[in-house]
């Protein structure tokens, strides 16, 4: 097989020579024949001519011998080339617009398939990685794994039970500080077990990753050690190859750098990247009286195993389940029943994490399969656009095909040439794509990155892409070419005897290049429907009610943990800080909270409330809290609209009050919530009661996009709970400026008078909210985007095919206005035609925007999938287009002077 | 078709080539001379033949070449078998022998 391919290739590449050996060969056989003779007495001459004629006659053996080499296919294929290219060439303008818009969307499509790769195919960059899998304690619910965060003292359980896997490991994201004090400098870190390394079969590529013995709390050997991404190397060090042995401090603790990771190493989420990996139990190093690692309500670890060769998924699981009972009783914490009951019962089980976990791919997966879609529906369309053109062209070279199947060409023949057209257009489509593809996959990628959360996807053109790539260019050249090649080839002969015959395949040629209008207006109808559904539900998020004004608020997060006060002392040493800013020119209000809009985290307590005359109920679905100083909705612009806001004697000693949010009064105390006791963490020992002074008006807590759940908050200092250290807490900064960063250089040094070793991250609110709707921004505008490209093809496409057929029957139509046909009614004609078409593909496309707007319903806020408004827009722009498209040729036709076109023909 | 020869049946030239370039490397005109000398009396091959089978085989893989130099010291075109091709003339030449003798074993019965 593959010497015979070789053969084939050689014959279609290195045609020159193949050639000058067949001739050598043969020569030298001639040669020695005619030796033989010259020896039996024959002089030279009569030699020669003797071994010719023995050897059949040179060129008749030479073109068996061509035959044989498969060289004949190659000629042919060869003189194809060279015709379509020549034909490609002979019109400039419109080759290279087809090829661009060719480039255009297959390279739209492969970025956006890139990108999927990238997200959901690509395995992780490790060893064998199709044998590791996530240990999580829930079954997979809504048809994605979650995979659940563990405590330390959970894995340090299954750690020793090293008979459960051939390795495990655990692992989680941490931001380091990389400053002292002050606005911070943060970098992306991983806590990381011992064997990290080690399990996942990833080597330094210069210094040493750390193992199990540097894995100590106080550090190994070594003393505390750090391993440094390939990325952060090159940014920071600028690749310099004394980096190991360097100091560099986490959060104030010295780590001496001892390894880089190889460059296509990320970690373990795909859609995430980390600067720096220390060991997990230097942890107790970096926030001594806040860590984590003997604490069993913590999860913060992710673990990944190595199953064994001979391991399945099923038996892995088993083999868990086995140890289950022993490792949760050995880590219960001090929780409330039911919270015991379910850690003690949840299963163990196992799930494969070949291609990683990742919320990047959780969240976009279905944005992106949308997007990757709409780019197909557009590549199609255009096909459609392509496929018009060549049909038409080949119709205006009937007379040539005609005139060579007259002459004895094969309709194979004829077919093939106008298809090697289309394969040479799609092939320098697909190269220009693959160009574009490069720089659009980057470039959406950059797209999603937030200030706080930068996206890092590796989407670069891998075999796949390319593989990927090859099969929409082939189909494509299929799809457009097809139609023509075929109709080309079904010329009769006897037309190349006639001189300009347009009556006999007149009407099929029509038919064809209706349906294809027909196609490409319903294709259009459902961009435009989903177009108009992603603009119109951003549109409707921007607008929510946030319940507060963002833009004038800065959040300044300070974290306590390397300052001396002791975790008792840090919530004075907060309002200390609020204190000082509040001060500031510039400053309106400022308030210290535990969390604050859009930050991220939740506090969600259970809640008990006590009903007047009956026992306290507890509340069985997810409420909110926040612990704030007065201050806060003031500094926030969100009104408390009945009782009282916090004042700042409600503090520790006074008896303890709550305010709720309007959604908690009215769906939890019935509309009456004055004066009514509300609990936290009833029935433990660290229940804390306080009684409802107020309402305020409903606030977003964690995206723009859920409802406003139930909210209760409480001031801060009333909030007496030992197992509460504060570590950090939010400075909400109300300015009054327009722009909240210019305060940030007086704002960090008000607070560094209070505490120079306060670390703080500034983040103004306004860009926080903007960061939020990425997703939803991004969707917008790109199916905004495909969406008017495809009414811009698709009137392309009726303008052309409305012009053509106008052309075509110039002659008809001038006879009838020399007839005395009413102009009108000859374009009244024409008209309903089109019509007629461009009505069954907005049929057509609605009924499937009908169904298909119920599989993004998922991506739209505030608006009915099936948008009766979004639908009746989309008609209503694609007939103006169509009507627009078609009206122009069909003007001219009725305008033009009869007795010129008569004479012509 | 005074020629008393036979006409070589389908499929055979391939077998004898194999054979002809059993024992050591040949060029063409070689391998010609060499099935003219051994048959000449019975069978009919025309040169020309040769080379679109000879090429025939080397596509298939059963022989191989490569140009060398000739016993007079001319560039020359040398085929000779290949693994696969010493597996193919041994299996050609065992069915051939009980194609044979299977024939002349029905045209012998009475």
């Amino acid at each position: 097989m593959l010497t015979d391919l070789i053969h084939r290739l050689r014959a279609l590449f290195a045609r020159r020579t193949v050639e000058r050996e067949i001739d050598e060969e043969l020569r030298f056989h001639i040669e020695r024949q005619a030796e033989a003779y010259e020896r039996g007495g024959i002089n030279r001459g009569e030699a020669l001519r003797r071994a010719r004629i023995d050897l059949g006659g040179l060129e008749q053996v030479k073109e068996e011998y061509r035959d044989a080499l498969g060289v004949r296919l190659a000629d042919e294929l060869r003189w194809d080339l060279r015709l379509a290219a020549r034909a490609l060439a002979a019109t400039p303008v419109v080759t290279s617009i087809v090829m661009l818009s060719l480039a255009l969307v297959i390279g739209a499509n492969t970025g956006v398939y890139s990108i999927l790769n990238g997200l959901i195919l690509r395995t992780l960059p490790v060893r064998d990685p199709a044998r590791l899998v996530h240990v999580t304690d829930s079954v997979v619910t809504d048809g994605a794994t979650r995979v659940r965060a563990w405590s330390y003292p959970a894995w340090d359980q299954i750690r020793q039970r090293t008979e459960l896997f051939e390795a495990s490991t655990a692992w989680s994201f941490v931001r380091f500080n990389l400053a002292s004090g002050g606005e911070a400098r943060l970098v992306d870190g991983m806590w990381a077990d011992g064997g990290f390394f080690e399990a996942l079969g990833v080597r330094a590529v210069i210094g040493r990753t750390f193992g199990i013995h540097d894995d100590q709390v106080n550090g190994g050997p070594n003393g505390p050690v750090a391993v440094i991404s390939y990325g952060y190397w090159q940014r920071e060090y600028g690749g310099a190859a004394d980096v190991i042995g360097r100091t560099m401090r986490l959060t104030g603790v010295p780590f001496t750098i001892i390894g880089v990771t190889p460059q296509a190493f990320f970690g373990l989420e795909v859609g995430r990247t980390f600067d720096v990996i220390v060991p997990v139990r230097t942890e107790a190093l970096i926030r001594d009286a806040d860590s984590a690692l003997d604490s069993a309500s913590t999860n913060f670890l992710s673990i990944v195993a190595r199953l064994r060769r001979d391991q399945s998924l099923e038996s892995a699981s088993a083999g868990l389940r086995h140890v289950q009972a022993e490792v949760r009783a050995a880590t219960v914490g001090q929780w409330e029943k039911d919270t015991v009951d379910r850690y003690l019962t949840s299963p163990f089980t196992v799930v494969p994490a070949a291609t990683g976990y990742s919320s990047l791919r959780r969240r976009y997966e279905g944005p992106l399969i949308t997007i990757a879609v709409i780019v197909a529906l557009v590549l199609l369309i255009g096909c459609v656009n392509v496929a018009n053109l060549l049909l038409a062209r080949a119709i205006g070279r009937r007379h040539e095909m005609s005139l060579r199947l007259a002459l004895g060409a094969t309709r194979w023949r004829i077919a093939r040439q106008l298809l090697m057209e289309s394969v040479l257009l799609s092939a320098a489509g697909a190269g220009l794509g693959l160009w574009f593809a490069a720089f659009i996959g980057p470039f959406l990628v950059r797209q999603l990155s937030t200030p706080t959360t930068v996206v890092f996807l590796d989407v670069s053109i891998d075999w796949r892409v390319l593989g990927f790539t090859l099969a929409i260019a082939a189909a494509t050249s299929l799809l457009f070419g097809i139609a023509p090649a075929l109709r080309a080839s079904h010329v009769p002969p006897i037309d190349a005897l006639k001189d300009h015959s347009r009556t006999t395949t007149e009407s099929t040629r029509h038919r064809v290049m209706g349906w294809l209008v027909v196609v490409q207006v319903a294709l259009s109808v459902i961009l435009v429907v989903a177009a108009g559904l992603f603009i119109r539900s951003f549109i409707g998020l921007t607008n929510r009610p946030l319940g507060f004004e963002p833009d004038p608020v800065l959040v300044v997060v300070m974290d306590a943990q390397r300052t001396t006060a002791p975790p008792l002392e840090r919530r004075p040493l907060y309002e200390r800080a609020r204190e000082a800013v509040r001060g500031l020119p510039g400053v309106a209000d400022a308030a210290v909270s535990y969390l604050s809009p859009l930050g991220g985290g939740g506090f969600t307590p259970a809640v008990q409330i006590e009903h007047s005359g009956a026992p306290a109920v507890r509340v069985d679905r997810e409420v909110f809290g926040n612990l704030v100083t007065a201050g806060w909705f003031t500094t926030y612009g969100t009104p408390v609209t009945v009782g009282r806001n916090f004042a700042d004697d409600d503090r520790h000693g006074a008896p303890r009050v709550a305010i709720v949010n309007e959604t908690f009064a009215r769906e939890l105390l019935g509309g009456d919530p004055i004066g009514r006791m509300i609990t936290i963490f009833a029935n433990t020992p660290r229940a804390i009661s306080a009684r409802v002074v107020g309402v305020s008006t409903d606030a977003i807590h964690g995206s723009p996009r859920e409802r406003v759940p139930p909210t209760w908050y409480l001031p801060i200092a009333q909030f007496d709970v030992p197992e509460f250290p504060f570590p950090t807490a939010r400075l909400s900064v109300r300015t009054s400026t327009e722009a909240p960063e210019s305060l940030i250089r007086s704002i960090a040094a008000a607070i560094a008078d209070v505490d120079p070793q306060l670390a703080l991250t500034f983040r103004p609110l306004g860009s926080q909210l903007r960061a939020s709707l990425t997703q939803d921004r991004l969707m917008a505008q790109l199916a905004g985007f495909l969406g008017a490209l495809a009414l811009v093809l698709a009137t392309l496409g009726l303008y052309g095919v409305t012009s053509y057929a106008v052309t075509r029957r110039r002659t008809e139509i001038a006879i009838r206005l020399a007839l005395g046909a009413a102009a009108t009614r000859v374009a009244a004609q024409i008209l309903t035609r089109v019509s007629i078409l461009v009505g069954i593909g907005v049929a057509a496309g609605t009924a499937i925007s009908l169904w298909a707007s119920t599989l993004v319903g998922g991506l739209i806020y505030d608006l009915q999938p099936r948008d009766p408004a979004t639908l009746v827009g989309a008609v209503l722009v694609l007939s103006c287009m169509a009507a627009l498209a078609a009206w122009l040729p069909v003007r001219r036709a009725a305008r033009m002077d009869p007795v010129a076109i008569l004479r012509e023909s | 078709m005074s020629d008393p020869r036979l006409e070589l049946p389908q499929g055979t030239l391939d077998l004898l080539i194999l054979k002809a370039v059993a024992l050591e490397p040949q060029h063409g005109w070689a391998i010609s001379e060499r099935l003219r000398q051994i048959s000449s009396a019975t069978l009919q091959i025309r040169q020309g033949s040769l080379y679109p089978a000879l090429h025939r085989l080397e596509r298939r893989g059963w022989i191989k070449a490569r140009w060398g130099a000739s016993e007079n010291n001319r560039r020359a075109k040398y085929y000779e078998l290949t693994r696969k091709g010493h597996a193919q003339l041994e299996a050609e030449t065992d069915a051939w022998r009980r194609l044979t003798a299977a024939i002349s074993q029905v045209l012998e019965t009475p």
